[in-house]
């Protein structure tokens, strides 16, 4: 099950965040989405480490915490998508898939002209898709 | 990893036992040691020791196990039980007598009898006492090996006597027994494997205890991978006895097999990191660590869970940190196959040191809720004194009150011992230490975010316990962080810890910066607030809380203190709070002070707009009751005071001196900009700036808050990203982006005129003068100084030396020679502190003290050296008043253009005596090559006529014009002297007009060349309204060219009367005179003239003799009167091929009617007559 999902922006700042979990750890899946960005940094800083996933978006898992495994995205104008799952086996063509989806989201969120770049995402359809988009992840390996 | 015993934590090392002569057994059991793999000796003096080691034992096996692992077995097998045991007897024992023989015996039969059940291996070693060792017989040896049962091989010598016998024998010694001890341990691990593939066991219990210990004994043997694959074996079986043992109460049960599974898994890692296998080592402990993740247990006991969990990390932490192999590179690791990836972080200590930390904290969690659920708390303590271990491993019992008895604990009692001792450690410590240990190592990776949490969480157990300093230093840290990268959610978390830390710690200050800007941060409403829990002390971040907090504070500030929680804190006439902002300071949320001048540039005291523009982000609206605007002319500062509240009294006398506007409301409402303009107006010149915006809130409350330029303006921290409106601070768009804080302040309007004039333009040569006039219409001038700058109209900039020929005397062409004052004023009557400096291109004069309306006046002297157009600038500096000396200087500037003239053109011209012609051969044939020098006949008298011409628009006067010996050379080759007198007065040269003056030459015969001298002519301007000062006569030089000298060959000269007399006869003479050494043949021919009737050959040839000559005579008679033209001859020699043809001029003659009448007048006029008629 997905608990959170974040879009950061270039400046590491994060521009979307939502958690999708009943429990109260809201706050500890920021830190888990912030935590993850040293990983982003350093997956991108040293793409020789990385070798074969050079110029690829998606970047894999980037660390398990806790209960949780952390994926992320990185799209070409360095704007990071995290997703926190609770799931312990995943697929990761349903992490690539879910991104792929994820990315048009926000892209179509990003492209509205009332949209400033840069600036938090605060669009209801977004919001509405994504919940729509995590609410089916996982369910076509299920199915 | 220390809470292990030793004998886990090392590799275990095979152990021999020496038995009797104890004297030799310190030099085995060190050389034993040092060998490689090393073997640990137990040395017993005596047979009797060994005997009651072993004899230890409890022979009584129980039927059913009890445990697992007996606590004490590995230990038993590392320090008592041998695995050969060498029986040491001296040689004279074995050699001695009988007595001493059946002694032997007897302990050889003893000592078999307790190794032959245990399987141990048997050494004998017969020591020589002296150097000769065949005085035991073959018989002896033969029975001694009998009596032990031992190979020929095991039966060995020992001699310390000689050093390379004892050498010899330790080797032999060391190789026997290891051999015997890796017989001893496989045949041990076979015994106890076969019965493990026999099954032949009643329980899980020994089948877990056996592969255990088939795994230690081929550690024994230093066989790794069979060790590695027994542990695997035995943890796996551990795992498949949860659920079906029943032997335990469930509690103890799983506590059992956690810690069974822990020891085993602590050796596998320890096997797999210390053969390299990093990458092993992680799965292997994600794996151990997934199994029994969910296995939490019984509610009542969860924090042993925790605990175990934590460990776990701990443990496998300190492995990773300590094993000596490096973390192998990403790329490796990333490829891994999907279900297996591994991630960077976790071959890192700090990330299971985090996580250990993590678990410590849920332990201590859920120990808190036991603690608290459990009534009787008090109680437990007592009863749970008497529990202690068990002998085995992961057990307890109740130790009663009579010998060594035990009995087996209930799941109760069990769980009150647990509580009694988890009460009994200091976890916060334990996870602060944990967490440090995480954030160092991180700290070395730069991964500053995992850092920061790491930070956050150790400060949040700092703050736990109430060490606050510590804590508020570390939330700094990380708070920095957050605001960085405006994860707003983190920062309130982080904010609200500090808000509380200082508000434990009594700091006002710090309390109501944090308050404030927690209430400034852009945590909206649209964030569900629901999903916070863990939020420290601030709450879940909502709108909400941020209004309550914005309450609090102002309350707090305004005085009312309402709020309980604050009893520490009071802001009072004793307290006053202010507080600073700056340009990175995170209340720029707070309050955003925008100063904009409407102009770029005022004038003083004239006055312009000033837009105060303040913005803040507090969730509800503030009500300001006075705003103090500094500017860095602290004149300029004004007070803004709100006409709503009563005027605070304590502020009243401070205002003295400053401007105080009322605003109708001072109200900032969230996110909207508070304008207020004003005007303002500066008196003193120079850059007029906004510095800070002070504002008062109540009493003793006030925030000094840096002005700042729109222009230059940046994006509130935070709230950028928000979606919010964004209004300009100024109502003017093009202000917002144009708008500055400073503004520049011009120098007052001078009151003062600065005339300079020049009526025409300058000559070369002369003193010009430029009068300048200071004429004061409304400032009085103190401390005036007059600047003058000469300057090239071309923009060459100043005269510089350089540009001058180096032959030129004078180094500027153009110079201030000097400045004279006012008329009546002499040069030496300036006082001697007044400035006067004169350069060649710039001077600077002081100005006397002027009152309003005096004038001043002075003269520049300028001489121009060559004509050349100059800028003359002349400026004023001067203070209108006498008390500000140097701050406020007004200046006059003004500048001229001077074109520099030449006054008078000097021209020259050579010519020879009338009708006098001397043959002069470069001139018939030029030499292309030499110079064109004008050549002179030498020893002939030849005319220099000199003439200048005004060149200027103003008439000049003419004092004389001399031809002058500059070079002093005296002994001068030629003569230049005028042919009349000099002129007795001055002569009036009108502008145009040429003056000319004529001289003769008689240049010497001797040289080829000579200098004729310059030409030396004084004049001035005819001036007539003109001051004393042009008396001065301007002398102008002109230099006459050097001329060459020749000797003619030939020279013809026509002679005829001055005039003639129609119809009377006059002789017509053309003489030709050779002055050469040689025969001269000269051709001539005559042409008629109609005027004229001639006598005389017409065209003839004859020959002149050296230096003679040859007169043609003609008899003339002149037919017309008037000016005739005589009959052309024409001369020409034949040696020189040059013909000669007088010119128009020289054959012209006056006839006259008939004879005239002259009245001679006095010699000077004939001269003048003479002198003008040579023209």
């Amino acid at each position: 099950m997905i608990v959170c999902v974040a879009v950061v922006g270039h400046q590491n700042n994060p521009l979307y965040i939502q958690s999708f979990t009943e429990e109260d750890d809201a706050l500890k899946l920021h830190h888990i989405v912030h935590c993850s960005l040293d990983v982003v940094d350093e997956r991108v800083n040293n793409p020789k480490k990385s070798g074969p996933t050079l110029n690829e978006t998606f970047l894999g898992l980037l660390y398990p915490t806790e209960n949780y495994k952390v994926y992320g995205y990185l799209t070409n104008t360095k704007v990071k998508f995290i997703l926190v799952t609770t799931d312990l086996d995943v697929r990761d063509a349903d992490v690539r898939n879910f991104f792929r989806s994820f990315h048009a989201a926000y892209v179509d969120a990003v492209s509205n002209p009332f949209h400033v770049p840069g600036k938090k995402i605060t669009s209801k359809t977004f919001a509405n898709r994504v919940s729509t988009i995590v609410k089916s992840f996982g369910l076509s390996s299920a199915g | 990893m220390e809470e292990y015993p030793e004998e886990y934590r090392t590799p275990p090392v095979s152990l021999v036992s020496l038995v009797g002569c104890a004297e030799h057994q310190a030099v085995i059991s060190r050389h034993l040691l040092a060998e490689q793999p090393p073997i640990n000796t137990l040395a017993l003096p005596d047979l009797s020791n060994f005997l009651l080691l072993l004899a230890q034992k409890d022979s009584s096996k129980p039927p059913q196990a009890a445990g697992i692992l007996r606590r004490d077995w590995l230990i038993k097998h590392r320090t008592r039980i041998p695995s050969v045991v060498a029986a040491l007897f001296s040689s004279d024992q074995v050699s001695g007598d009988p007595t001493q023989w059946l002694q032997v015996c007897s302990d050889l039969d003893n000592l078999k009898a307790v190794l032959r059940p245990r399987n141990i291996k048997l050494v004998v070693v017969v020591i020589f006492q002296s150097s000769s060792k065949d005085d035991i017989n073959e018989d002896r040896y033969l029975a001694l090996r009998k009596r032990a049962e031992v190979d020929t091989k095991h039966l060995l010598n020992f001699n310390p006597n000689d050093d390379t016998e004892l050498k010899q024998s330790l080797t032999r010694l060391g190789s026997t027994f290891a051999e015997l001890a890796s017989t001893y341990y496989r045949e041990e691990g076979r015994r106890i494997k076969t019965r493990i593939e026999k099954k032949s066991y009643s329980s899980i219990d020994f089948n877990i205890r056996y592969c255990f210990k088939v795994a230690v004994f081929a550690e024994f043997r230093r066989d790794w991978v069979e060790a590695l694959r027994s542990y695997e074996d035995a943890y796996h079986a551990v795992r498949e006895m949860i659920g079906t043992s029943t032997r335990l109460p469930p509690i103890q049960r799983l506590v059992e097999i956690r810690t069974v599974a822990e020891q085993l898994h602590f050796k596998i890692s320890t096997l797999l990191l210390h053969g390299g296998k990093v990458k092993e080592a992680v799965i292997w402990f994600n794996q151990h660590n997934a199994s029994y993740r969910k296995l939490v247990g019984a509610p009542e006991v969860i924090f042993l869970h925790w605990e175990w969990m934590s460990r776990q990390f701990l443990v496998f932490a300190e492995l990773l940190e300590t094993s000596s192999v490096s973390v192998p590179s990403i790329s490796s690791l990333v490829s891994g196959t999907a279900d297996e990836a591994l991630t960077e972080w976790q071959f890192h200590p700090s990330y299971y040191y985090q996580l250990a930390a993590h678990y410590l904290k849920e332990k201590r969690l859920s120990l808190e809720l036991t603690l608290s659920m459990s009534e009787t708390a008090n109680e437990i303590d007592s009863s749970a004194e008497s529990v202690v271990p068990s002998v085995y491993v992961g057990q307890f019992v109740r130790l009663l009150e009579q010998g060594d008895a035990v009995q087996p604990l209930t799941d109760e009692e069990y769980t009150r011992f647990a509580i009694a001792e988890g009460k009994r450690y200091q976890d916060t410590f334990e996870i602060i230490a944990l967490l440090k240990k995480s954030c160092e190592s991180y700290g070395n990776l730069k991964p500053r975010r995992m850092g920061s949490y790491c930070g956050l969480r150790m400060a949040a157990e700092y703050f736990a316990v109430g060490d606050f300093s510590i804590a508020k230093q570390l939330f700094d840290e990380v708070a920095s962080q957050y605001r960085q990268e405006g994860w707003v959610t983190l920062l309130w978390e982080v904010v609200g810890y500090l808000r509380e830390c200082s508000r434990k710690s009594g700091s006002v200050k710090d309390f109501i910066e944090y308050s404030l800007e927690m209430a400034a941060l852009p945590v909206l409403s649209g964030t569900d607030p629901q999903g916070f829990k863990e939020c420290g002390p601030a709450g879940p971040p909502s709108l909400s809380q941020r209004e309550i907090i914005h309450k609090e504070v102002f309350q707090l500030v305004s005085g009312k203190a309402g709020s309980a929680s604050a009893e520490d804190i009071k802001i009072n006439g004793d307290n006053p709070l202010h507080l600073e902002i700056d340009l990175v300071s995170p209340l720029r949320l707070v309050l955003l002070a925008s100063v904009a001048f409407h102009e770029q540039i005022i004038k003083p005291g004239v006055s312009t707009s000033i837009t105060l523009s303040l913005l803040s982000q507090l969730p509800l609206n503030v009500e300001i009751d006075q705003l103090e605007v500094q500017f860095n002319q602290s004149k300029c500062n004004f007070i803004i005071v709100n006409a709503q509240r009563p005027p605070l009294a304590a502020t009243t006398e401070d205002h003295e001196g400053h401007r105080v506007e009322s605003a109708p409301s001072l109200t900032l409402a969230t996110n909207k900009w508070l304008r207020l303009t004003y005007d303002i107006k500066s008196d003193q010149s120079g850059r007029l700036e906004c510095i800070s915006v002070i504002a008062k809130m109540g009493h003793h409350f006030t925030i000094c808050c840096r002005a700042e330029s729109p222009a230059s303006m940046e994006d509130l921290p935070l709230w950028k990203f928000e979606e919010r409106v964004e209004t300009f601070p100024t109502k003017d768009p093009a202000l917002a982006f144009s708008g500055q804080k400073a503004t520049h302040v011009e120098e007052p309007d001078p009151l003062v005129d600065l005339n300079i004039s020049a009526s025409c333009p300058a000559l070369a040569g002369e003193s010009f003068i430029v009068p300048v006039t200071v004429v004061s219409r409304g400032h009085d001038i103190y401390s005036g100084e007059l600047k003058i700058n000469i300057v090239d109209v071309r923009g060459g900039g100043l005269f510089s030396p350089r540009e001058t020929e180096p032959s030129a005397v004078e180094s500027h062409h153009v110079e201030l020679l000097g400045v004279v004052g006012p008329e009546g004023e002499d040069e030496s009557q300036l006082n001697s502190d007044e400035i006067k400096k004169i350069q060649q291109s710039f001077g600077l004069v002081s100005v006397p003290f002027l009152k309003n309306g005096d004038s001043w006046s002075c003269k520049l002297e300028i001489k121009w050296h060559r004509p050349k157009p100059v800028m003359l600038f002349v400026s004023l500096g001067y203070s209108p008043h006498s008390n500000e000396s140097t701050a406020q200087k007004v200046n006059v500037h003004k500048s001229l253009q001077i074109e520099g003239k030449t006054a008078v053109e000097i021209s020259h011209r050579f010519m020879l005596p009338f009708r006098r012609e001397p043959l002069l051969l470069t001139r018939i044939k030029p030499d292309p090559e030499s110079e064109k020098l004008p050549s002179l006949p030498s020893n002939e008298t030849s005319l220099l006529i000199i003439s200048a011409r005004n060149c200027t628009e103003v008439p000049l006067q003419l004092l004389s014009m001399s031809v002058d010996n500059e070079d002093g050379d005296s002994d001068r080759s030629c003569s230049v002297q005028h042919g009349g007198e000099d002129n007795l007065g001055p002569a009036l040269l009108v502008p145009g007009e040429e003056f000319k003056k004529v001289f003769t030459i008689i240049p010497p015969v001797d040289s080829s060349k000579v200098n004729l001298g310059t030409v030396c002519l004084r004049w001035r301007r005819n001036d007539h309204s003109g001051s004393t000062i042009t008396e001065t006569w301007v002398l102008t030089k002109h230099k006459l060219p050097e001329v060459e000298l020749e000797v003619s060959p030939l020279v013809v000269s026509l002679e005829c009367p001055p005039y003639a007399i129609l119809g009377e006869p006059f002789t017509y003479l053309v003489k030709i005179q050779n002055q050469t050494l040689l025969l001269q043949e000269i051709k001539y021919s005559v042409a008629d003239a109609q005027s004229f009737v001639l006598s005389g050959s017409h065209s003839d040839a004859f020959f002149v003799l050296p230096k003679s000559q040859h007169t043609l005579s003609y008899k003339v008679v002149p037919l017309a009167s008037g000016s005739q033209q005589l009959p052309k001859v024409t001369v020409t020699s034949v040696r020189y091929s040059a013909g000669f043809q007088a010119s128009s001029t020289a054959s012209t003659v006056f006839v006259f009617p008939s004879k005239p009448e002259f009245k001679m007048g006095d010699a000077g006029e004939t001269t003048r007559m003479q002198s003008i008629a040579s023209e």
